[in-house]
């Protein structure tokens, strides 16, 4: 890596999501009632509980499957996961952790120039597709990786991965 | 001439027998013989034609020409081999495909003129066309707003100045494209910005709202591609310079630009704030300063305040050489005795402040480096971190065990209980959410409550469907058989259509079944094989009498099959019907439209021949009918109308017999 410390490309995690699994069926209802931070989608099934501390959001389905959304890293995400399962256990279900599974991530990084979205598209054209009519951004796939890249003309670029 | 009916006989056949394979998921072509090819062809074939003629459908509403048409629907066509049309709507898999001929074309035409069409949003079709465009490998280009200048011109009115503001127009936009204006923006908005000023510039008025109207875009869209053009320096020539010189340097694009600002204005304020704080600690400086000056002045304090003091200022200048921590404190201190501005206070702390404010200068000019040396190593560090972990995501992708090892159980390092508690209500604040919840939700439950009550009293009437969960067609083994015959038996078997079938007759229909069956789509599609024609025939009369020609004998399956001969019976059927005298014809197509009520009065009168004795008498009817062919002389007893009904009659005889 030549010349980093001068040019500080700075990488944000925004979101990161993660999957597990309680092993055991959940009684929405009950959640719904007696947990603080609670919203209960009962027409769709599931139950939204946030978090504070790790800033997370977790939709809990009654077959025990959860989705944590929000944090900003992937200890954190793990963190998060292990404080859900400890509350959902003191509301009386029988949880046991497992599965526990990054999903995808999402960062944002900022380049110092701005960019042409029409020479660029031209330049690398199997991986990078940009319809202006659609979105203003270019998107462009790395199907080695399994990321999706949106680069805006500001310079700013939006990656998005779902690693395994 | 009779083997020329054979092929759509057996389609209509086949299709009749092997609906639901061939319609449903029947994309497995079973080799078991010709039948079977045929089978999977007609679905397929099912699926272009009703795609071509959503496709003429949709391009005739855009007026696109007949070699747009053809090639959308060869992308239609790719699209289906390649399984892209499943899981779709077709009518979104067809937009897709006349847009993407759009694009290559260079026609004028906007998605959103598509969604328009049909009503769909933008988004979603969209979806389909990148897609569509990604599997196809087709690089559509990209759209230049210049395409759309004319047809919007036009559709604002300009009469005969239409070429003239066009033309500004489009100098308009490209002096637009070269500020980098056009990146990352919708086309029609820099469209309707630059007619809106070529509009102005030629003394047309065209309001904004006008303009939106036509372009399709937001007014504020508009306006703000008006002050973007506005920032340019572009904007500041007259209209003749405009149209003369064409500036050299070029803009950056507006977000940009705007980016900069917030940047800028950023950099400004910490400016600011640096210097806000080194003009305070000059303050202070000056401030304490007077305060020693008034101390030494003030007479000194006795005995007991004394001590203090000089013990207190001992104690500031060995803490203040010790951490930050505690010049921190300190510095809170004399931030607080600096705010009460108590006078006895001060004659307690003045030694405080003093020391601790000469520390505090160097302190705080300790802290900018401070924060900058934190900051350093933090971009640094980041950049590594990431290429670590990049290295290791792409080299050992084994993050499973890792997990698994905690075999379940809950790690409760590092969790808080006591937080997690707060999470959970008491009893009190436990109904006071539930009957929250309860009215957010009454209408979602009261619509439950009601459905339930109606399933039950179904249940009671005894009406009540249970929706039995769909099951999954079970694929059929491909039938091995050896000859045609052969095979028509064991799919027979299988379907269990009829016991009344005879099966030495299929065997009979080996002999000529082979090649005409695979013809199976053109000639049902070419409609009657040419050896029947007998002279001029009505269009219009041709298409009904088919029709009815094609649901009598798929109708009449069974019977046929019990013929002898069946191939010539079903020719003979169809020509009698289609040889008639041609004066007859015209009266038969014309009776044959209004259907509905005309057959049901034909109905009444041929019942009594017909239902009593149901086959046998349509047996006698056909052997007439017959002999009446083999004369090919038109039928002399029986009225053209009575056929028909008498026809259609015999037909729902058969099937009450048959099922």
């Amino acid at each position: 890596m030549d010349a980093d410390s001068d040019v500080a490309l700075d990488i944000l995690i925004t979101n990161v999501v993660c999957v597990f699994r309680t092993r055991c069926h959940l009684n929405l209802r009950k959640i719904a009632l007696e947990g603080a931070n609670v919203i209960y989608k009962r027409d769709v099934g599931k139950v939204l509980m946030k978090l504070r501390k790790p800033r997370i959001t977790a939709t809990i389905w009654s077959s025990g499957k959860i989705i944590c959304t929000g944090a900003t890293s992937e200890e954190e995400a793990k963190f998060g996961a292990r404080r859900l399962a400890r509350s959902l256990q003191k509301l009386g279900f029988q949880v046991i952790f497992t599965d526990f599974k990054v999903v995808n991530v999402l960062a944002v990084c900022n380049m110092p120039f701005e960019i042409r979205l029409p020479e660029f598209t031209k330049n690398n054209r199997p991986h990078a597709s940009y319809e202006p009519e659609l979105h203003p951004a270019v998107c462009y796939r790395i199907k080695s990786l399994r990321a999706t890249l949106q680069i805006f003309s500001t310079g700013s670029i939006t990656v998005t991965g779902i690693l395994f | 001439m009779h083997w020329w009916f054979w092929p759509e006989v057996e389609l209509k056949l086949s299709s009749r027998l092997q609906r639901s394979p061939a319609g449903g998921a029947g994309k497995a072509p079973t080799l078991g013989g010709g039948f079977h090819v045929s089978l999977g062809k007609e679905s397929r074939a099912q699926t272009l034609q009703n795609g071509r003629r959503q496709i003429h459908h949709l391009g005739n509403q855009l007026q696109l020409n007949q070699h747009c048409l053809d090639t959308a629907f060869n992308f239609f066509k790719m699209a289906v081999s390649k399984h892209l049309t499943r899981g779709r709507r077709t009518a979104h898999v067809v937009a897709a495909c006349l847009y993407l001929v759009c694009r290559t074309e260079g026609t004028p035409h906007m998605l959103l003129d598509l969604s328009d069409l049909l009503q769909v949003n933008v988004y979603v079709l969209g979806k389909t066309f990148l897609l569509l465009a990604r599997e196809l490998c087709i690089n559509a280009p990209a759209i230049d707003p210049c395409l759309y200048i004319p047809r919007f011109a036009h559709l604002l009115e300009f009469g005969e100045k239409n070429h003239e503001v066009s033309m500004t127009a489009l100098r308009l936009l490209q002096r637009m494209k070269r500020d980098w204006m056009h990146t990352g923006r919708r086309p029609s908005g820099l469209c309707g910005a630059a007619l809106l000023v070529a509009a102005r510039m030629h003394d047309f008025r065209r309001t904004v709202k006008e303009v939106i109207s036509v372009v399709k875009v937001c007014e504020s869209t508009l306006r703000k591609r008006l002050t973007e053009f506005e920032d340019t320096p572009t904007s500041q020539l007259t209209v003749d310079e405009f149209m003369k010189i064409d500036l050299e340097e070029e803009c950056d694009p507006p977000s940009y630009t705007a980016g900069q600002r917030k940047l800028r204005l950023k950099q400004l304020e910490q400016v600011l704030s640096k210097q806000l704080e080194a003009v305070e600690g000059e303050i202070t400086t000056y401030q304490d300063a007077i305060e020693i000056e008034l101390e030494n002045s003030r007479p000194k304090a006795k005995g007991a305040l004394a001590s203090l003091t000089k013990d207190g200022s001992v104690e500031d200048s060995t803490s203040s050489l010790c951490g930050e921590e505690d010049t921190e404190d300190e510095e809170l201190e004399a931030a607080a005795s600096h705010l009460n501005k108590d006078f006895y206070q001060e004659l307690l702390g003045g030694s405080v402040p003093g020391s601790s404010e000469a520390a505090g200068v160097p302190e705080e000019g300790r802290r900018p480096p401070a924060l900058e040396s934190l900051l350093g190593p933090l971009p640094t560090a980041a950049s590594l971190g990431i290429s670590d972990s990049i290295r290791e995501c792409i080299s050992s992708p084994s993050h499973e065990p890792k997990d698994a090892c905690g075999d379940g159980e809950l790690d409760l390092s590092g969790i808080d209980d006591l937080e997690i508690d707060r999470y959970i209500l008491n009893e009190a604040e436990a109904r006071v959410k539930a009957e929250l919840w309860m009215r957010e939700n009454a209408e979602y439950l009261r619509e439950q409550k009601e459905k339930e009550a109606r399933i039950a009293k179904e249940r009671e009437l005894g009406i009540y469907k249970e929706h039995k969960p769909k099951k999954s067609c079970k694929r059929r083994e491909p039938i091995q058989a050896s000859t045609a015959g052969e095979a028509i038996e064991k799919m027979l078997e299988q379907k269990k259509i009829s016991s009344k079938i005879n099966y030495s007759v299929l065997r009979g229909l080996d002999a000529g079944g082979g090649p005409p069956g695979e013809d199976g789509p053109p000639p049902r599609e070419h409609g009657p094989p040419p050896g029947e024609d007998t002279g001029p025939q009505g269009e219009a009369a041709r298409p009904p009498e088919w029709t009815s020609a094609r649901r009598l004998s798929r109708r009449k399956t069974s019977s046929r099959r019990s013929r002898p001969d069946p191939s010539t019976s079903a020719g003979k059927r169809l020509r009698p019907l289609v040889s008639t005298q041609p004066a007859k014809k015209v009266a038969l197509g014309e009776a044959s439209l209004p259907s509905a009520h005309s057959l049901e009065a034909e109905r009444v009168r041929p019942t009594v021949v017909v239902v009593e004795s149901g086959p046998v008498s349509y047996h006698a009817e056909e052997d007439a009918e017959e002999e009446d062919a083999e004369e090919e002389d038109g039928e002399p007893c029986v009225s053209a109308l009575q056929m028909m009904g008498g026809n259609d009659y015999g037909c729902d005889g058969d099937d009450d017999d048959g099922y």
